[in-house]
């Protein structure tokens, strides 16, 4: 009698403490993304606001009382490296969710292995646009967004009527580019040119003494970030091209080192540092306090992420567990008010933004020149 | 009109001073330096380092030269003298050479763009048309650049050392020339060369750890098309880079980046010796 009695509160001191671990087993989010590669410039910031994130929930009680993880894995910008990141994440770590800014052919590799797994996963990079899947959901901008703000602007405001377009040759470059001129020719205005280089190509000399010859009204490009942005920038510059100019991939911190170079130019974001709510004052401040002087400055690639994290957050709490379904179908409904504002993807799996058109100003500051507000995705997926 | 006629003079003017450093070095120690990218990546730092510390933006280009020089002394002593007798594994030893830089301003400076200060900008009227004035400054460049080293290994002491040992070193031992020293000025004079054209393209350029690599392909079908000499490889700069503008103007500017390597080919397949040669 007094040996079961014992047995007895041995099990269930035993169901109570694997209980208690079970409560305090974390959620793992997954985190694909290019440490190395083309996007390693700007990966460190996606995490440092993904690390921001995390740090706030678990401060706050979690999520339904679970703690948050983060796993990181480097995906090497491509396709390749994204394959062994996802199988990693998702068949090994096996994580709840995978949040991630990430190059399209990195996305396209890791997106199949979402969908055999069945988890949750939201893309939260601005993207050449209709990446369709049912577990898939994203938070950043598609051309639809990005481009009509600049095309009207130049169209209304500064009388232009003809185009040239110039970009990279590669998947995001010429969708990026095609939309535009499709967009500018419903318009009512013409393209006059539409040029590309390959991605490491640095010489723009024929297709700038092209662009010089037409004589156009304004000018938009869409290269690859970084170097191929710099230079063309640059040789635009010296070869004296004034025009209105818009630049579908320069983000603030390149306007910013690039000086006088950048001065002028227009861009079109869904977030800039300069935004005056009160989320992105205690987002900038909380950022600032973290990382310090290690800080990257918080960009259009990190602050969906961040947001991301915490609508992510909303539709566990939604569906009351990480149940892969139950989240899935909870995401469109919940929203997070964030640094960008009320950001719901509710849009055929895409999100409504605000879009700020900004102009670089000679010290590299962007000044915001206009907003419009909710821009719509458009049909993105209307099969989902 | 005016502006095709300028885009042919200023690309074959970048073309010749970027490829000088390697033909140079291949001239002398029939060595074909795999580095030469990393030296050109090593000269754009130099003039951002230079800009960034506050000095006239002037002042990259002969720093660049500088810091190349010392650069090329050093690696010969270092990597490339033990080798001499394994002309195969030298050649082997600058590829690595350079993913070596590659990493190490990597290391330092990071992945991201770096910038440097142009020395002038915006353009200038020329021939009816405004043209960048920095690609003008490059033509002139190009142009003293050529006549200096034909002077340097015409009417100098170090010239005629250096035609001695390009043309028999063996027999210019025998007479008491220092081969030894020959190559190693020669390969420190080919990587100033090679940093001083790196901080000469930086203004039309972004610095980043991968800036000189897409010029070594291109660099070197020219030195071996222009059969190792001064006139051939202007040659060379003029007719490929020629022809490298003209197929991106008329034809796609995809097509015209591949337009130096394709055409390189096909000279050599007729010409083996390349243009200087019979």
């Amino acid at each position: 009698m007094k040996l079961t009695h014992l047995a007895g509160s041995v099990l269930l001191l035993a169901a109570m403490t694997s209980g208690a671990a079970a409560q305090e087993d974390p959620i793992k989010i997954g985190i694909p993304v290019g440490l190395s590669g083309a996007n390693s410039v700007v990966a460190p910031s996606v995490v440092q606001s993904s690390e921001l994130a995390a740090e706030e929930i678990n401060a706050n009680g979690g999520i339904l009382g679970r703690k948050v993880k983060l796993v990181v894995a480097d995906d090497g910008s491509g396709a390749q490296g994204a394959q062994s990141a996802f199988n990693s994440l998702v068949f090994q770590d096996d994580v709840d969710v995978l949040i991630s800014m990430e190059t399209s052919a990195a996305r396209n590799a890791g997106l199949p292995i979402v969908n055999r797994a069945g988890k949750p996963y939201i893309y939260t990079s601005f993207y050449e646009g209709h990446s369709c899947s049912p577990w898939m959901y994203v938070d950043a901008w598609v051309p639809e967004q990005q481009v009509t703000p600049i095309v009207d602007h130049f169209m209304k405001e500064e009388g232009a009527k003809s185009f040239y377009l110039i970009g990279s040759d590669y998947a995001f470059g010429r969708g990026m580019l095609e939309f535009t001129r499709q967009y500018i020719e419903k318009s009512g205005g013409k393209v006059l040119g539409e040029e590309y280089l390959p991605m490491d190509g640095s010489d723009w000399t024929a297709i700038i003494s092209d662009l010089k010859s037409k004589n156009p009204d304004a000018l938009i490009t869409s290269t690859a970030g970084g170097a191929p942005n710099v230079t063309l920038t640059k040789q635009l510059r010296n070869a004296g091209v004034t025009i209105p100019y818009g630049n579908l991939a320069v983000d603030e911190g390149t306007a910013k080192s690039m000086g006088s170079d950048a001065s002028g130019i227009f861009i079109s974001q869904s977030y800039l540092t300069g935004i005056s709510s009160k989320e992105n004052k205690k987002f900038l401040a909380a950022m600032e306090k973290k990382f310090g002087s290690g800080l990257k400055t918080p960009n259009d690639l990190s602050v969906p992420q961040y947001e991301a994290i915490y609508l992510y957050k909303a539709a566990v709490e939604k569906a009351g567990s990480t149940d892969p379904q139950a989240v899935v179908d909870a995401l469109p409904e919940v929203s997070f008010k964030g640094p960008r504002g009320v950001i719901k993807m509710d849009k055929q799996h895409h999100t409504p933004l605000t879009m700020y058109l900004g102009q670089v100003k000679d010290d590299g500051s962007v000044k915001v020149i206009n907003t419009f507000k909710d821009v719509d995705p458009g049909d993105q997926c209307p099969n989902l | 009109m005016a502006t095709l006629l300028l885009d042919i003079v200023t690309t074959s003017s970048m073309l010749f001073i970027i490829a000088a450093g390697l033909m140079i070095i291949l001239g002398v120690m029939k060595l074909i330096n795999f580095a030469h990218g990393a030296f050109l990546t090593v000269g754009g730092y130099s003039a951002h380092v230079v800009t960034n510390a506050g000095f006239n933006a002037w002042l990259t280009i002969p720093a660049a030269a500088v810091v190349g020089f010392l650069l090329g002394i050093v690696v010969e002593r270092v990597i490339l003298r033990p080798l001499y007798d394994r002309p195969l594994d030298a050649i082997l030893a600058t590829w690595g050479l350079g993913i070596v830089i590659a990493q190490i301003i990597t290391f330092i400076f990071g992945r991201g763009v770096q910038f440097a200060e142009s020395p002038i900008s915006g353009t200038t009227d020329l021939l009816s048309v405004g043209y960048s004035s920095w690609r003008l400054v490059l033509v002139v460049v190009a142009l003293a650049l050529g006549a200096a080293l034909t002077a340097l290994l015409y009417y100098t002491r170090f010239g005629l050392n250096a035609r001695a040992v390009i043309m028999n070193e063996n027999l210019a031992r025998g007479l008491g020339i220092d081969s030894v020293r020959v190559r190693a000025v020669t390969f420190g004079l080919g990587a100033a060369l090679a940093c001083a054209a790196g901080a000469l393209i930086t203004p039309l350029l972004s610095i980043d750890p991968n800036m000189g690599l897409p010029w070594l392909v291109n660099s070197f079908m020219l030195v071996l098309v222009s059969g190792v000499a001064i006139p051939g490889l202007a040659l060379a700069s003029l007719l490929l880079g020629g022809a490298q503008v003209l197929v991106s103007t008329f034809v796609s500017p995809i097509i015209g980046g591949i337009t130096i390597v394709v055409l390189a080919a096909v000279i050599l397949r007729i010409r083996p010796g390349g243009l200087s040669r019979g």
